[in-house]
Parts: C-alpha cells; structure tokens; sequence
C-alpha cells in the first residue's frame, strides 16, 4: 500500500519551477535561478531543481539529490506559512 | 530586483488547435513585457462562488512578439483548468494571467553553447518558444530537438519545424514515436535511450546547453544518461510537465 502512495506521488511530482508564482507572491524576487543548500545532504542547486509535491493541502519541496523536505509552504486566507527549516539558507536578490 | 507581479486582464486573441488534445491560445495583454525564452504564465480561474483554479502554463511564442503571447495548453481529463480553456473559452473572452514567471528553465540568445533541446509530449512548448526565439533573432547557433511523442498525430508544431529545420540556420529536429509509427515513418520509434541520445549528441562538436521538458520519467531519464555520456549535470535543465499541468494545486 505504501509503494501505491509513493508511486502516486512521484507521477504528479514536478519542480519548483511550477511554483515560480508562488514564490514571487512570498518573497517579491524571481526565486527559481537562486541557490540554495541541502541542510541534510549539502548539496547546492537552483532553487528551480528541487522536487515539488503540490497536490497536498501545502506545497512541499524536496532535495533532488537525497528527497530530504527542503521547504514547505502552506497558504491560508490571510498568511502564508513557510517552513524552510530543511534549507541552510534562502538567497533573496536585492 | 523587486518586482511586483500583478494578475492582469488578458483578452483571447486567438484558438489554434494543434493536435487532438492540444491547442494553442493567443492572448493580448494590456501590461504585455517581454518573456525569457521558457517562461511561463499563471493562468487564474474564478467561479462564481469565488472558487478559484490556477495552473501554469510554458510560453509558446517567442518574446520578440509584442503585446501578446501563445500559451499552448494538453487538454487533460478532470483539467480544471485546461478542460475549461479548451471546452469553453472562446476569441474575445477575458481571463486573468499573471507573467512572465521562472528564471532557471531560461535560455538567452546571447549564449555561445550549442543546444540541445529534449521533449516529451506537451513538454515541447517552452523549446518551442526557444527555437522561435533563435528564429527570430537570426541566431546560428548549432541546436537538436529530440521530440518523443506517442504517434505522429501527437507531435504538436510539426509543419514549423519542419520549416525550420530545412532552412540552412543550424536546427536539426529528431522525432520519435513510442506507441505507433505511420507507414514508411523514418524517425526514431521507440523511447528515449542511451544509443538515442549518443547519436543525437555526436555533431556537436562543444558541449552543448541542455534543456529538458516533459513527464518526470523522461527528464530524469535523459538527464541521466546524459550525465553518464560525460556531460556536466551544470549544463543540464530540468522542467518536469505533471499530468494536471505544471500547476499550484487549487
């Protein structure tokens, strides 16, 4: 049962270039060309890269390289809630 | 760079069906900017009731196009989104769009690398929006489209690319087709694979900027492979087309 789930949800993943909107909403800079870090595996990349899951009631992003959760943003009527805890660090351009 | 990105009212200029599933929508926009070659739109619906659906959506056209812009868009079942654009949307009618969005799939026509461009299915949209900017800036530089469709009545903008390919400015198109061939057919019939892919490869002579857009198997497939052909996973980008659309949910 839990391979059907994981299955399922690799065919609708897609990349957080889907969220580009999104995260010019949050954080005003185009974000998908802007790196970020790994904070379990260290690997770097473009934030573009990472592993998007969008068909939860939040959005999540995953690491390319180890599938660690990166970033997890959910949306309610007056705030969106963004959980990065799983990035070493955000690059905003200014 | 701060910069605001406000939903705007976008008129239907145009419908062009392409293939079965697929058609082309030009809208015109009144706060039009030029696109990066394989940005893309929201595209944002509102019920009645207030509900709301929004998906995104490849440009299709090239950015030298002013004032407006082609979004070619699969029909896909149970589509919120698309399955409106396609079965209700009509020319003149109004809908909000919010763009250009993304700047990592992006190519710029200033970069010296050859291309090489790999598509599965719809996936063919935001190369497609490369190739006419290369078009249209004269661009010379030495670029191959593998294009992977299911059959030949699936492959979208094939009599522009044939047009293109024949016109002596460097762009060669591969097609392959995995669940059918015509009769006589001389493209590729099967999936993409390792021996494809050396082939298509092999005449560019440096190495090439990759862009790669489709179904999520067929990217990391490519990619893959490339990477084990020996080429930097740097000059390697991925766009992943999901089966309701590159949307946010909703």
């Amino acid at each position: 049962m839990q391979e059907t789930v994981n299955d399922l949800n690799r065919e609708l993943m897609l990349d957080a270039n889907a969220v580009a909107g999104l995260f010019q909403d949050i954080f005003g800079v185009e974000m998908t060309a802007a790196p970020t870090e790994c904070a379990h595996c260290g690997a770097e990349g473009e934030m573009g890269t990472l592993l998007a899951f969008t068909h939860g009631p939040g959005i999540v992003l995953r690491c390319p390289s180890c599938e660690n959760v990166i970033l997890r943003i959910t949306q309610t009527p007056d705030a969106y809630y963004v959980d990065a805890r799983g990035a070493v660090y955000l690059r905003l351009a200014r | 760079m701060r910069q605001p990105l406000d939903w705007q009212i976008a008129t239907v200029k145009a419908i062009r069906p392409e293939t079965a599933k697929v058609k082309t929508f030009t809208f015109s926009l009144p706060d039009w900017r030029a696109h990066r070659a394989g940005q893309h739109y929201d595209v944002r619906l509102t019920a009645e009731d207030g509900y709301q659906a929004q998906r995104s959506y490849s440009i299709a056209s090239e950015p030298e196009r002013r004032g407006e812009i082609d979004l070619t868009v699969e029909r896909i079942e149970d589509g919120e989104v698309s399955a409106y654009m396609h079965d209700v949307l009509t020319v003149g009618d109004r809908v909000e769009l919010r763009g250009p969005i993304g700047g990592y799939f992006v190519w710029d026509s200033e970069l010296p690398d050859p291309l090489l461009l790999i598509a599965g299915g719809s996936g063919v949209v935001p190369l497609m929006s490369m190739i006419r900017h290369r078009a249209a800036t004269g661009n010379m530089v030495a670029t191959r489209l593998l294009y992977s469709s299911r059959t030949f009545d699936d492959i979208i903008y094939f009599d522009e690319l044939e047009k293109l390919r024949g016109n002596g400015h460097g762009l060669d198109v591969f097609h392959t087709l995995t669940r059918g061939q015509p009769e006589g057919w001389k493209g590729y019939s099967r999936r993409i694979d390792d021996r494809m892919l050396k082939e298509v490869i092999k005449p560019l002579r440096m190495v090439p900027q990759v862009f790669i857009c489709g179904p999520t198997l067929l990217v990391e497939g490519a990619a893959n492979t490339l990477v084990r052909l020996g080429l930097p996973a740097a000059q390697i980008r991925t766009e992943r087309f999901g089966p309701t659309g590159s949307g946010t949910g909703g």
